[in-house]
């Protein structure tokens, strides 16, 4: 069980063929017109002004709503119209499945009831995070689903500890990282004892044992679980409209000394308390 | 029985794969590839029935992998099993690539039988 979309789950229930649901998404990205399509068809832009803003946004990192606004192309109250009116518009997958006709409108409320159902387990949870965070929301359906996948695929007992602002992380054991880009820049780091990556092998392996493993193998299981992790975070952040792409994860080995939160980057940790006396860190460092 | 090649970069992936697979009784697991430039060269060597590829490796990801594998073998079935599965997009464009299914991190040996039943 994971994070999942509505199409998706349809599939992976047999009620939908891949076939079909490819028709009905063709049809979305038929009706769903893109920010500067809705702005030409609003008559707030022409499609020249659109190939000149889309020339200017290849060399810079921002969205282009913003840069037409930037540009002097569209006001902001304009911005807002055409955003609106995409919102107001826009043809969900379960509709679209209604409209080619692979499911009713009953069909499509009893599978949405299921689908909540199935989805149940990964409704984010209020978490306390530092004032003045950026894309707060982002950060607390990280460390939501970091709880989350705890118990779903480790299985661990554990207490959260509070939220803090950090400017360097101990060394730990093993350290496994992933960096995340798109709408969010960041490095997600989670640390463990060599006991706690034991377990967490055991625990992905599905083994009563894992002293035999080679180091290379134990490694691979903490790396295993934030890579299932951050997709997950991705998976949640897309059904908000918000794109985390995630890159392999990686084991990093600081020296001694720690690991500084590098300069233009905010740290945070999150002390997760496991049985009696063992806490694995996740460890976030957002750039500004 | 059907034979399954897997691609991840993750070896314990792979092992969780192989026993999965394995114990089925209905496909047998005939190697790893770490990679996509991997598994198009194991598909032409091993010449699997059904691919079970994720999406984010390093090197050529999985994406990639299955435009290629798409092209160049239009009998071999691809699964995707990625952690990125809910993720629309990713799920869509597989589909689109030609992926037969996709299979969402965390799974269960169920699910991953049943998709694989299926083809």
């Amino acid at each position: 069980m994971a994070v999942k979309f509505f199409g998706q789950f349809l599939v992976e229930k047999g009620i939908v063929a891949r076939d079909i649901l490819l028709k009905a998404i063709e049809l979305q990205e038929q009706k769903n017109l893109k920010l500067g399509e809705m702005a030409v068809t609003m008559g707030h832009v022409s499609p020249a002004d659109i190939d000149r803003a889309h020339r200017a946004q290849l060399s810079r990192d921002i969205k282009l709503g913003d840069l037409l606004v930037e540009m002097g192309i569209l006001t902001l109250s304009q911005l807002d119209e055409v955003m609106t009116r995409q919102k107001n518009t826009h043809l969900y997958i379960g509709e679209a499945l209604v409209l080619v006709g692979a499911l009713t409108n009953e069909q499509l409320q009893h599978c949405l009831g299921e689908f909540n159902t199935d989805q149940a387990p990964y409704v984010s949870e209020r978490i306390e995070l530092p004032a003045d965070i950026s894309n707060s929301d982002i950060w607390e359906i990280t460390a939501d689903l970091t709880y989350k996948m705890i118990t779903r695929m480790l299985g661990f007992p554990f207490r959260a500890g509070k939220c803090r602002a950090i400017t360097a992380v101990d060394v730990d054991f093993s350290m496994a990282a992933l960096d995340m880009s798109g709408d969010v820049e960041a490095r997600y780091i989670i640390s463990v004892s060599q006991e706690l990556q034991k377990s967490v092998a055991r625990a992905i392996l599905h083994e009563e044992s894992v002293e035999n493993e080679p180091s290379e193998v134990l490694e691979d299981t903490v790396m295993e679980f934030i890579n299932v992790v951050c997709g997950n975070i991705a998976a949640k952040a897309s059904q908000k409209g918000r794109i985390i792409n995630i890159s392999p994860p990686v084991t990093i080995r600081p020296d001694a000394a720690g690991l500084a939160v590098p300069s233009g980057h905010r740290g945070l940790c999150f002390p997760i308390h496991i049985g009696e006396n063992e806490t694995m860190q996740l460890v976030l460092f957002i750039k500004d | 029985m059907k034979r399954v090649l897997v691609v991840d970069d993750s070896l314990s992936v792979a092992r969780q794969l192989e026993k999965i697979i394995n114990d089925s009784g209905d496909f047998t697991y005939i190697g790893h590839a770490k990679n996509g430039a991997e598994a198009i060269k194991m598909n032409h060597s091993e010449d699997p029935d059904i691919i079970c590829m994720d999406m984010n490796m390093p090197g050529m990801d999985g994406l990639t992998a299955l435009r290629s594998l798409s092209m160049l073998d239009k009998d071999v079935k691809v699964v995707m099993v990625t952690s990125l599965g809910g993720v629309g997009d990713k799920f869509t464009e597989a589909l689109k690539l030609g992926a037969k299914n996709v299979i969402s991190k965390p799974f269960e040996a169920g699910d991953v039988l049943q998709i694989l039943r299926e083809l």
